[in-house]
């Protein structure tokens, strides 16, 4: 996809998500209203397809045309798992299979796959509750189960959204072969695509919060004049700026490095950065909010929750960095510098 | 959404670069174990003329400046890749430091032909140092307040009053005063100028300031009518303000601001041994992860320097961010340290560089711009002000 045709889409997403993914449509699907109409249109533009080769019906974008999109759709706290399909699309046309329509979900932990049949569990799978089917990457290789096949129990995230536990034992697979993109590596694809979520609803909690500031007036004058508060909001957006930049640049390198193995170290430290400084930022937003961001009616929360969920998804802080930790320290001080300048585990 | 956009593009730094890198980690390779310097872990402000002049012999000072004054003709990019590769292996390269990063390019800027010719050469040489002349004892933050005056009299200025924290004056040749050269102290921005001052001038007295670490970096630098010739004024007599501020810019957005104290890291590394505990290991990760951060961060605001931007506020992020992270580094390091280091002799080592380094660690929130300076030209960015 060229850069036009890249902003052109992400310009038509932009526009579509203001209009349809409004506060109600976000609470309802925390009450469990699934938002039927939405994902029927977003299919419809074919956004769940936006990385799947054209000749497999998709749009024919790069997993960093993909990751893009995905920062946008975030921004908007779009409640359906377009993310998850997306990527799962992308993983079932790479492993020589046909994307179907309909809500995906990825299974994606230590899971086994042999003879067509898929055994093991998953705790707390996105949209779990709302998936047709679940895309399974085990070893070398995928497949994809039916929700019928496979055990559901549904435990809603932190922000509402329906994630849940899977269980499967002896799931038949609709479809199975051998997959360019290892368990591992799926894994390293789910870390940046929530990475670059969480940039886009970080980035919300930046917009949102400095403009309440700018126009609620207290002591006779927008708490945006205070210079307490304009601290705050400069550090707010020095840790928004750094999990738009790490996350960014783990796209990037996660593209230009091919599907199977690229950026790895950078998706990595994105991940952590990105999780590390999710607390900070809700708690400046929150605080420079006061209470009236602390209600439910509020929108504040859409994205301040999700940070909250979004930085224990497919891996936290803590389990990046003692990756990395581990990698650096095996390979010794001498290596360091090497290492890190060139966004590499060992040097 | 009426705030700017905020974005860190990507950016590779080009093939020259990286190739350029090849050949500096080479030298530095040869040339460090040869250099004797007074610090255990030399860095930005350890100051070696010896390892200066061998760089400057490699033209790797100055290094984008025009050929006709000692530079490389490189760019941008290319100084970059030098920089950090000097912190990253731990170089002596304070004596050159200031002259390389801002003086040189604020007399290739602003200076006379006469001054460029004069001085350009022999810092790309690693021979000519500088120090900066801008703070004062009443005029920290708020440099507009600046009270050192230059009167004008025949032939040049008569100087008189006192700049303070001025590193390296009692081992430099040379310090760029920022003074008023007109109008009142209340005049704030208007007339003030820089000015050239050879640090041998009669009637310049270098006095010590030991800092809380018991080292002598800084010095108090008193004008006693002290006569500087008109020679040395640097650009235009009233324009001080807005040639200070385009030095500031060189001085806010290196990667000096997050690998001041790169030893700590690279300490931990050793003391934690090769296989530390899960725990331990996640700390270090995260640490290294932020460092990758501000590096990606840095590279960026390099690349839209390079493309001709100026990201005054995106530098002013990078250095917010990567002052704080220099901060938490040795306690975080420390604590870990103190649960997980591999033996009780790495151990004791290790917290005596990190005790170092713990009591060096507030002035990385002061220099180049305090925090709380810095978050106001982020809040202006932001419309709030």
């Amino acid at each position: 996809m060229d850069r036009e045709t890249r902003d052109m889409l992400l310009e038509t997403a932009e526009r579509f998500f203001t209009e349809r993914c409004g506060r109600d449509v976000i609470n309802g699907v925390e009450k469990g209203v699934w938002p039927e109409d939405l994902w029927r249109d977003i299919e419809e533009m074919g956004l769940p397809l936006i990385a799947v080769p054209e000749d497999k019906g998709g749009a024919g974008g790069t997993l960093l045309d993909m990751l893009a999109l995905l920062r946008v759709a975030a921004s908007h706290a779009v409640p359906v798992p377009l993310a998850e399909t997306a990527l799962a699309n992308l993983l079932v046309a790479a492993a020589d299979g046909e994307p179907k329509p309909g809500p995906t979900a990825l299974a994606l932990g230590s899971l086994t796959l042999t003879g067509g049949r898929v055994n093991g569990k998953v705790e707390r799978v996105p949209f779990a509750g709302v998936a047709d089917r679940f895309v399974v990457v085990a070893g070398q290789g995928l497949a994809v189960v039916p929700s019928g096949n496979a055990r559901i129990d549904a435990t809603p995230s932190h922000a509402g959204e329906p994630y849940g536990t899977v269980r499967f034992d002896n799931a038949v697979a609709e479809y199975s072969a051998a997959s360019p993109v290892n368990a591992e590596r799926a894994f390293e694809l789910a870390a940046v695509m929530r990475a670059m979520q969480m940039a886009g609803a970080a980035d919300r909690v930046l917009a949102t919060v400095v403009e309440y500031c700018k126009q609620r007036v207290q002591f006779g004058r927008p708490i945006s004049t205070f210079q307490a508060i304009q601290q705050m909001l400069a550090e707010l957006t020095s840790c928004v700026a750094a999990t738009i930049a790490s996350a960014e640049a783990a796209a990037r390198d996660a593209d230009e490095g091919g599907l199977p193995t690229g950026g790895s170290f950078s998706i990595a430290a994105a991940k952590s950065q990105g999780s590390e400084f999710a607390q900070r930022i809700n708690a400046i937003a929150h605080q420079s909010m006061g209470a009236m961001g602390f209600t439910h009616e509020h929108v504040l929360h859409h994205y301040t929750r999700r940070l909250w969920v979004w930085r224990r998804d497919f891996g936290s802080e803590t389990f990046w960095g003692a990756k990395i930790g581990a990698a650096y320290a095996k390979a010794g001080p001498d290596a360091l510098w090497a290492s890190l300048s060139g966004s590499k585990y060992a040097a | 959404m009426s705030i700017p956009k905020l974005e860190f593009p990507p950016f590779h730094l080009p093939p020259e670069a990286e190739a350029l890198r090849v050949d500096v980690r080479a030298f530095l390779k040869e040339t460090l174990p040869l250099v004797a310097t007074e610090d255990r872990f030399p860095s930005w402000n350890t100051r070696s003329p010896e390892f200066s002049r061998a760089l400057g012999r490699k033209g790797w000072i100055g290094i984008t400046w025009p050929k006709q004054y000692g530079g490389s003709e490189k760019s941008f990019l290319e100084r970059y890749v030098v920089t950090e590769e000097l912190l990253g292996n731990g170089a002596p390269a304070g004596a050159h430091w200031v002259a390389d990063r801002q003086s040189g390019p604020l007399l290739l800027r602003f200076g006379s032909e006469e001054q460029r010719q004069a001085i350009l050469p022999r810092i790309t040489a690693g021979e000519c140092y500088f120090s900066i002349g801008m703070s004062e004892p009443d005029s920290g933050s708020d440099l507009a307040s600046v009270r050192t005056r230059a009167e004008p009299v025949p032939g040049g200025f008569r100087v008189n009053g006192t700049k303070v924290w001025t590193s390296g004056a009692h081992h430099n040749h040379y310090c760029i005063a920022l003074v008023r050269t007109s109008g009142q102290h209340g005049d704030r921005h208007k007339g003030l100028s820089q000015l050239l001052v050879d640090l041998k001038t009669p009637n310049v007295t270098i006095r010590p300031i030991i800092n809380l670490a018991g080292r002598h970096d800084w010095n108090e630098v008193t004008f006693n009518d002290a006569f500087i010739p008109e020679s040395c004024l640097i650009g235009n007599e009233g324009d001080g303000w807005l040639q200070v501020t385009s030095e500031l810019a060189f001085e806010r957005s290196g990667p000096e601001r997050f690998m001041q104290n790169f030893y700590v890291l690279r300490e931990l590394v050793r003391v934690l041994g090769r296989q530390p505990a899960k725990r331990a290991s996640a700390v270090l990760g995260r640490l290294i992860a932020r460092l990758w951060t501000l590096r990606q961060m840095s590279v960026a605001v390099a690349g839209m320097m390079q493309g001709g931007k100026s990201p005054a506020i995106e530098a002013a992020l990078v250095k917010d961010l990567g002052t704080i992270y220099q901060q938490d580094l040795p306690e975080v390091a420390r604590t870990i340290a103190e649960s997980d280091a591999t033996t009780e002799e790495d151990m004791a080592d290790f917290l005596d560089v990190a005790q170092y380094a713990t009591m060096i660690a507030p002035s990385y929130t002061i220099q180049g711009g305090t925090t709380q300076v810095l978050r106001g030209i982020v809040a202006r960015g932001l419309g709030l002000r």
